[in-house]
């Protein structure tokens, strides 16, 4: 169904002629990707019982949040043209399509359970919910991170069983 | 020449280095498990550096982030280290040849020097942690890592290569 639109994307040729841009996106990408990890997992690692164990949750939650927004805005800024100029290879790529889906997922949870539980008193939640929270999401953007770095390396019909592509 | 010699011996001679030259998965995992690992290791550092600069995770202090993450670095950089090594060890003519892999070794080794001397700065109080020079260090480590990463991903293109193989 979105076939023509992602043809239309790639039609656009965003990088022109150039051979820098391609990379030149794609290293910008990497370091929003750094980023945006380190102040999910350190907010993590806070709800699982380690790292900034001295502060309240609701500190460190508190202090890395414009970082994960700053970093995932560059994310989505640099990850847009950087589809748009292989768009017909991902859209055919079932991987990209799953990475996709784990990231919205990923976004939506972020909003919701995971901030209501990062920003929250330690009273209301307790360790054990705080534990599964914290757990669920360094799976979820870890596996982001290694389903975007899989896309153009193994065979695309991987995950075909999965997304039907 | 002496260490082209050594890259050589490596390729004819270390085991599992066909398998993971011509495997459609061993070389991809590992390259992806080295990816999340780097997120892990240099999301929680550049945190850490961007807290020594002052402008990240305010409420908490240097000494702090530095006492409760230093094990967590420690972790992911062995990790990082283990999955880099056996991407060497499986293609060693390849990396050999590649100009972007060496400046990224010799980054590599300017950031541990870095390292070192933000523990000389700092190793005496816990005060030291908030100083001008310590700030100064972490920019330099925030500059030196974001190379590291920046160089790791151009080793992947053609560029300022030479064939050995």
């Amino acid at each position: 169904m979105l076939e023509p639109f992602f043809k239309w994307m790639e039609g656009l040729a965003v990088y022109g002629a150039s051979i820098y841009m391609g990379p030149a996106v794609n290293i910008v990408h990497l370091v929003a990707m750094v980023i945006f990890l380190g102040s999910i997992l350190l907010v993590d690692l806070r709800l699982l019982g380690a790292g900034l164990t001295h502060q309240p949750r609701s500190v460190v939650a508190r202090d890395a949040y414009p970082w994960t927004i700053g970093s995932f805005l560059m994310l989505v800024v640099t990850g847009v043209p950087a589809l748009m100029a292989t768009a017909t290879a991902q859209y055919g790529n079932s991987i990209f399509w799953v990475k996709m889906y784990l990231l919205g997922i990923g976004v939506i949870y972020l909003f919701t359970l995971r901030r209501t539980v990062a920003y929250s008193d330690e009273r209301r939640f307790g360790a054990g919910t705080a534990q599964v929270v914290g757990f669920a999401s360094i799976v979820i953007w870890l596996s982001v991170a290694a389903l975007a770095r899989l896309i153009m390396m193994i065979p695309g019909n991987t995950f075909a069983w999965l997304v039907g592509n | 020449m002496m260490l082209l010699d050594i890259a050589r011996w490596m390729d004819a001679n270390l085991p599992g280095g066909p398998y993971l030259r011509e495997s459609t998965y061993g070389f991809s995992i590992l390259l992806t498990l080295h990816v999340v690992f780097m997120c892990i290791f240099l999301g929680l550092l550049v945190m850490m550096d961007l807290r020594l600069v002052g402008i990240a995770n305010l409420r908490t202090r240097a000494f702090d982030i530095q006492r409760r993450l230093f094990s967590w670095y420690v972790v992911g950089f062995v990790l990082l280290s283990v999955t880099g090594l056996l991407l060497v060890w499986a293609q060693p003519l390849r990396y050999y040849g590649k100009t972007f892999f060496w400046w990224k070794m010799g980054l590599m080794v300017l950031a541990g020097l870095n390292a070192g001397w933000i523990h000389s700065i700092t190793h005496r109080s816990e005060e030291a942690w908030d100083s001008g020079r310590a700030k100064f260090a972490g920019g330099v480590s925030l500059v030196l890592w974001l190379a590291v990463l920046t160089l790791g991903r151009l080793v992947a293109y053609e560029w300022y290569t030479t064939d050995y193989f």
